[in-house]
């Protein structure tokens, strides 16, 4: 009996963790949106250039790497698929295959990851530092709020870089996959122009860029606010690290899930 | 100069301007700076017809289908929609069919033989064929089943065509029997024997009447000389000749019966070629004995003017 009864508190117990957690997000969000529209002394160049800092962070230092990766990877998929369509006779279905898997899957998938694993482990860290060593409350106390300075341009950066590396990744994962179809030449533009626009229409589009401004807020908003549930020790700071970063991969694999289902079911 | 913020303008200057050629493509792809052209297609059946279907031509997709509703009459109008690069490839005298394959979605096929014909004006209304594979193969395998029901029915244990097959080996293997061909039409040994016995006699019968008819001339001839010599005796003779005529008038009906006997067996077996061949062979020599005996039996009734002609001169 005094079992049972233990389980139920146990679970009621993470029950009631991951309702304050998914409280704690939604709340964090709401705030930092509604000063980014209500506030309009935050559109100044101090914050601005904090956006810029991040977003150079968080992509265009690592633009290559990344566009080597997208490239391999691509190069690989299309492959896969045009072989096996081949085999099977479906070459018709090849080149519209490609361009669901790769540029509408699988690469803002990946790219939420990549930039996760860099950048989101990082902001963790450092927020979670910034959090024992009381730095935040210092910034605080100075007149520089860090909701403005800090965590906003975090978040904004974070949406701009998925949705930007997301892009990029796809546009050229469509130049390869025209290429490995119909090779060098312009032969191929119309059935590939037919193809892609019978693909893209409004609601794939705006789903599309939804889902990599959701993937950019996931992979820096959670990471934040685990940071900021940190407790003020110092050996506390990985596992919020490993909390943080296992939300974000619960909640980007959530939103794929979700946009599949929507898309299809 | 600021390194960072020179690379990320030019990071952020190089996406959008891809995002803006995106654009641009996305909507030119779509349409968007282009006229459309609309086009009907009256259909019996919307089986297997939804808004999205594509319409195509040499297997490239050059429109789809917008809406599909009925008309008064109860039929199925389908609305389709093309881009004007496209709608050059409709033509009056296009063809649009209903394509339903068994793997892949349905389509609409366009079928414009002649390229130089003037095109369909904009929402014109044009017939809609189907051509239903997956229709066609329920009747195709009904078919098939009956041929290879009738294929069983005749290839079954006691079926006509064993049955046949046991025939013709009986037929062959009789006829690697000692009579032939002749023993395979009349169906036993026995009976070929009884043939070739039957003509056997026939011609020794036929060398006896030879023999007989050479003794009649010599015969005939001796009583000329002997009549002529010293008149009156053949008023004698003309008693027992006369018996001798019915005799020879005798020989020549069983030589006909003889006659007809071959023919039967003529006729018997007149659809075996090299058996034919035998017997008429065979019949030909009777023949030819039967027309010896009536010149035999002409020349004795020449030669015995008196048992005619009782009053004929003498030589």
């Amino acid at each position: 009996m005094n079992f049972l009864a233990a389980s139920i508190e146990s679970l009621g117990a993470k029950v009631t963790g991951w309702f304050t957690v998914g409280y704690g997000i939604f709340a964090f969000l709401a705030k930092a949106v509604l000063l980014l529209l209500l506030d309009r002394t935050i559109w100044n160049r101090a914050t601005f250039d904090v956006v810029i800092k991040q977003v150079y962070f968080t992509s265009v230092q690592i633009l290559h790497v990344f566009l080597g990766y997208a490239l391999v990877i691509s190069w690989l998929i299309i492959t896969i698929i045009l072989s096996t369509a081949r085999d099977f006779g479906l070459t018709e279905f090849a080149s519209e295959m490609t361009i669901r898997v790769l540029v509408l899957e699988l690469l803002p998938f990946l790219t939420a990851l990549f930039i996760a694993l860099r950048s989101g482990s990082a902001i963790n860290t450092e927020i979670a530092l910034m959090q024992v060593n009381n730095e935040l409350d210092a910034l605080a106390h100075c007149k520089v709020p860090p909701m403005q300075f800090e965590f906003l341009p975090r978040l904004i950066g974070g949406v701009i870089s998925v949705i930007t590396l997301a892009g990029l990744a796809g546009l050229l994962a469509l130049l390869l996959a025209y290429l490995s179809i119909y090779g060098l030449s312009m032969a191929g533009f119309e059935p590939f122009t037919q193809t892609f626009a019978k693909i893209f229409n409004l609601q794939i589009m705006a789903g599309l860029i939804a889902k990599c401004a959701l993937f950019g807020l996931a992979v820096t908003l959670i990471p934040i606010t685990a940071g900021l549930e940190t407790p003020k020790k110092l050996f506390m700071v990985p596992v919020s690290v490993l909390r943080g970063m296992m939300r974000v991969f619960f909640a980007i694999v959530a939103i794929e899930v979700v946009s599949l289902a929507l898309k299809y079911i | 100069m600021n390194t960072l913020h020179f690379k990320v303008g030019l990071f952020a200057a190089a996406s959008l301007l891809l995002a803006g050629v995106f654009l641009v493509y996305l909507l030119h792809a779509r349409g968007f700076f282009e006229d459309t052209v609309h086009l009907q297609l009256a259909a019996a059946s919307a089986d297997g017809v939804a808004p999205g279907v594509p319409v195509v031509f040499s297997g490239i997709e050059i429109g789809r289908v917008t809406t599909l509703g009925l008309n008064d009459n109860g039929g199925i109008i389908i609305h389709t929609e093309f881009l004007a690069r496209n709608a050059k490839w409709l033509k009056e005298n296009s063809s649009f069919t209903l394509d339903k394959p068994i793997v892949g979605g349905a389509k609409i096929r366009v079928d414009s033989p002649d390229l130089n014909a003037p095109a369909l004006p904009d929402n014109a209304t044009m017939l809609l064929t189907t051509s239903d594979v997956s229709k066609e193969i329920p009747v195709l395998v009904e078919r098939v089943k009956a041929i290879l029901a009738n294929v069983e029915h005749l290839t079954r244990k006691d079926g006509e065509i064993n049955a046949t097959l046991a025939n013709v080996k009986t037929v062959t293997g009789r006829m690697t029997g000692e009579y032939g061909v002749l023993e395979s039409v009349l169906g036993s040994p026995e009976k070929a024997r009884a043939v070739t016995d039957s003509l056997d006699k026939t011609r020794a019968l036929i060398t006896k009447l030879d023999g007989m008819a050479l003794k009649m001339d010599g015969m005939a001839t001796k009583a000329d000389r002997w009549l002529f010599a010293s008149g009156g005796i053949a008023d004698q003779a003309s008693g027992s000749m006369a018996q001798v005529r019915l005799m020879l008038t005798d020989a020549q009906a069983s030589l006909k019966k003889a006659d007809a006997l071959m023919a039967n067996a003529v006729a018997i077996s007149a659809d075996v070629k090299e058996g034919t061949q035998d017997i008429a062979k065979l019949r030909a020599e009777i023949d030819d004995a039967v027309r010896k005996a009536n010149a035999l039996v002409n020349e004795i009734n020449k030669m015995w003017p008196f048992a005619r002609d009782p009053e004929v001169n003498l030589p």
